[in-house]
């Protein structure tokens, strides 16, 4: 699915976390949203998952304005900074969540369910860890729970929050490929917000760079090296 | 060299130095352990023992009385409908409180604090000026049947001010801690408003709930000021627990009195131990200031 | 910049901002906010000012209320010191069923004030369990005096202190005190100097509740207390006494006032607060 951002602009109170801007992103294309704190760039991929509403623009889904969808009905599958994954219920629980919480019609049986968590467990690499609590995995073990359970709604496209942020280096590298896989996998629009710029260039076909709520510069990472369009583009990436 | 530093030849005992000496330690023990013996736990004590004092049997007879009866019955009702009002409100304003920003939260917190700065008689008051029969909506109110001071909706309102601010005062705190996110997560995974407030934040809330509940309860059953002003203390229809025990009192019915005592030190006593068994068991789960 | 015109609050898709915001605002105003109106009204608009004053402004009146805030204040300083001291002694001393004293402690919370009146009572009146030795010891009387209020409000407010200092005593960084010692200052003087006013701004708040709540406290008094007009006559028992004779604007001038008084000294405290949580974070 492709996604237009046209025209986007947040306000909170008096101040300008977006001043407007536009940006297409290709149906299948893994983008990273890359820029220091204070940029903007969580606050555009919440507007796109539908948990902010922009103070002006329109948000497309494939030529369709998708501006005024719900979060429940975007289905886009969020992971988030801190995971936010349900701590009183089990692995399983947490990735069986969404397609519980549909309408009796479009429910799957309780055996369909299990059978699409346990083949997310395996996409995941972590087929044993269902009966578990949130409490008992370690970090890199939550993000993968985490992103099973956005991807078990059958999203349309898939938004991270600072994935890797708060992961020590050696696993951290170790998921990176991680994701590369599940998005060739699944060839869904996958669009992460990171700060950290060698993450962004090593993973992404497409590279937002954001700053002060604007956009500096998008292109894929060999151009932004070769060609940065800003001198804060030049400083952030030499950084 | 002028310093010279001396070795004692034979060390003292070894003592870290964030603590006091042993003696002094002793000391300040001992001072905690009198002050609340003489305080808290003799007023305890003597509670069962003045109930007791002509025995069981007589003690037991006193309660059957239909005044006593009666009082028990009103407390109980109380309590029934004071207790889930104050947990809708808690949860209502917590919700309101940690889920949106807005202006003015501050206020509004404050003010939900109010009633614990306000005295309980000046609480029952409130109650009186807007509803008694000296004021015009209390008159009509009487006239057509549906009086509310001297009667059980007085009772529960002056209740429901006095325990105002005890559910939400526990729920706020817990909830900022664990922020938005799990919420958030419900909302993509496409779980409407009802269901993610059931099944992601009532489960993380509802051992400090349960906290609030019980101390709103007891102190919804023991409230005794300001339904001393609102009740009319009508004996056997308008007279809970704690009136009756005052009323028992003043009539020189000791073992009657300290009897329906000994009956909500029970109540105290039941509060206090679910109070201690959630505090150590879901202390992660409590607000900060009740984990020790 | 532009201005924006005025938004209670940042749209968000968070549902349920309608019905929580809705019965909290209802209940709130229901409640608390209507009721402590009409008392407002009542005194100013429909008594006035000045008539308020005249009720006041009599020996009775201003005894008990002397009397209600001065005893607040005795009882809640004993518990500042006292609360602080139990503090400590719970969370770093180690003795033998300190859990169930600190289980204990709450009591106060838990039991209903009614029940707590008629118990002091029977210990200390004059012929009660500590009643007897007392007198006979000391020559004083409890029960049915000042004292006697004291030990009532000491009992209500003595949670309050020993429930907001406990978590911070848990959370002072020991190296600062051995930070102290190294520095050559003596136990004593690392105590004052250093543990002590990391609790002052948690000891106030507590002192502030206790206070707050004492003032106003009325069910664990009036049993304990005696009640003769200018001696051992609480504000709020004035109060209920004026309501038997119908006069319900005094109950409302004297009410006012009471409540004026409160709030003027926490507000106090509350300054006193934010002093000493700057003096704190400027260190």
């Amino acid at each position: 699915m492709n996604i237009e951002i046209e025209d986007i602009a947040k306000q909170f109170g008096a101040t300008a976390a977006l001043h407007p801007v536009s940006l297409f992103i290709p149906s299948g294309t893994l983008v990273a949203l890359l820029g220091p704190s204070g940029s903007g760039k969580t606050t555009l991929l919440r507007i796109l998952g539908g948990l902010e509403f922009p103070s002006t623009g329109r948000v497309l889904f494939d030529g369709t304005d998708a501006t005024g969808l719900t979060v429940q009905d975007r289905r886009a599958g969020f992971v988030f900074q801190s995971y936010a994954l349900f701590r009183h219920m089990t692995v399983f629980d947490n990735i069986a969540y969404g397609l519980r919480a549909r309408s009796r019609k479009s429910r799957p049986a309780a055996a369909e369910i299990a059978r699409r968590v346990n083949k997310l467990l395996d996409l995941i690499k972590l087929p044993d860890i269902g009966a578990r609590y949130p409490s008992q995995l370690s970090g890199g073990q939550r993000q993968r729970v985490a992103l099973a359970r956005a991807l078990a709604i059958e999203p349309r496209m898939l938004l991270l929050d600072e994935p890797f942020g708060a992961l020590d280096a050696k696993v951290r590298k170790e998921l990176r490929q991680g994701l590369r896989d599940i998005h060739d996998t699944t060839g869904l629009t996958t669009i992460f917000v990171t700060h950290d710029q060698d993450e962004a260039m090593e993973l992404a076909d497409l590279v937002v760079v954001m700053s002060m709520g604007r956009i500096e510069q998008v292109g894929k990472p060999e151009d932004i090296r070769a060609r940065p369009k800003t001198p804060f583009v030049r400083e952030f990436i030499t950084a | 060299m002028t310093d010279t530093l001396t070795i004692p030849s034979r060390p003292r005992a070894f003592r870290p130095a964030t603590t006091e000496p042993p003696v002094i330690r002793r000391v300040l023990i001992g001072v905690c352990l009198v002050v609340l013996t003489v305080l808290l736990f003799a007023p305890l004590i003597a509670v069962f023992d003045e109930a007791l004092r002509q025995g069981w049997a007589f003690a037991i007879a006193s309660l059957s009385e239909s005044d006593a009866q009666s009082a028990i019955r009103l407390t109980l009702m109380v309590a029934a409908i004071v207790v889930p009002v104050n947990a809708a409100f808690g949860i209502a304003a917590a919700w309101a409180i940690t889920k949106f920003d807005w202006r003015g939260k501050a206020w509004v917190i404050t003010l939900i604090d109010l009633p614990f700065s306000v005295s309980p008689v000046v609480a029952g008051l409130l109650f009186v000026l807007m509803f008694g029969a000296n004021s015009a909506v209390g008159a009509w109110l009487v006239a057509s049947g549906f009086p509310i001071v001297s009667a059980l909706p007085g009772i529960v309102l002056a209740t429901l001010f006095i325990t105002f601010p005890f559910v939400a005062r526990e729920l706020i705190p817990v909830m900022l801690e664990q922020g938005r996110a799990e919420e958030e997560a419900a909302l993509t995974l496409g779980a409407s408003g009802w269901r993610t407030f059931l099944t992601v934040t009532l489960p993380n809330i509802r051992w400090a709930l349960l906290y609030g509940v019980l101390l709103c309860n007891a102190r919804a059953m023991g409230e005794f000021g300001a339904v001393a002003v609102v009740s009319g203390k009508i004996r056997g229809q308008t007279t809970t627990m704690p009136l009756m025990i005052e009323m028992f009192y003043n009539e020189y019915l000791s073992v009657a009195a300290f009897t329906m005592a000994a009956l909500l030190a029970l109540l105290a006593f039941v509060t206090l131990t679910l109070k201690t068994a959630l505090e150590w068991r879901y202390a992660d789960q409590l607000a900060a200031s009740h984990r020790h | 910049m532009t201005t924006r015109p005025f938004t209670l609050r940042n749209p968000t898709p968070m549902p349920g901002w309608g019905l929580s915001f809705g019965i909290m605002v209802t209940m709130l105003s229901v409640i608390v906010l209507m009721p402590m109106a009409v008392l407002l009204w009542r005194g100013f608009a429909s008594f006035g000012a000045a008539e308020m004053w005249a009720v006041v402004n009599r020996p009775r009146v201003w005894s008990a209320l002397a009397l209600s805030f001065r005893a607040a204040l005795v009882a809640s300083l004993f518990n500042l010191i006292f609360g602080v001291l139990l503090a400590w002694v719970l969370v770093r001393y180690r003795f033998p069923g300190k859990r169930l004293i600190d289980a204990a402690v709450d009591l106060p919370f838990a039991l209903p004030t009614a029940v707590a009146g008629i118990a002091l009572t029977a210990i200390y009146a004059p012929n009660g369990v500590l009643g007897t030795p007392i007198s006979e010891v000391f020559g004083v009387r409890v029960a049915y005096t000042e004292p006697g209020i004291w030990i009532a409000l000491i009992f209500v407010g003595l949670p309050f202190v020993v429930r907001t200092v406990q978590p911070v005593i848990e959370e002072i960084d020991r190296e600062t005190e051995e930070a102290s010692a190294t520095l050559g200052a003596s136990r004593l003087r690392t105590l004052n100097h250093v543990v002590l006013p990391m609790l002052a701004p948690a000891a106030l708040t507590g002192f502030a509740l206790a206070l707050a709540r004492s003032v106003g406290e009325y069910g664990s008094v009036i049993f304990i207390a005696g009640n003769l007009p200018n001696v051992t006559e609480i504000a709020p028992l004035l109060i209920v006494i004026r309501l038997e004779e119908f006069d319900y604007d005094g109950a409302v001038a004297i009410a006012i006032a009471m409540l004026a008084i409160s709030f003027t000294l926490l507000l106090a405290i509350n300054l006193i607060q934010i002093w000493s949580r700057r003096r704190m974070g400027a260190v």
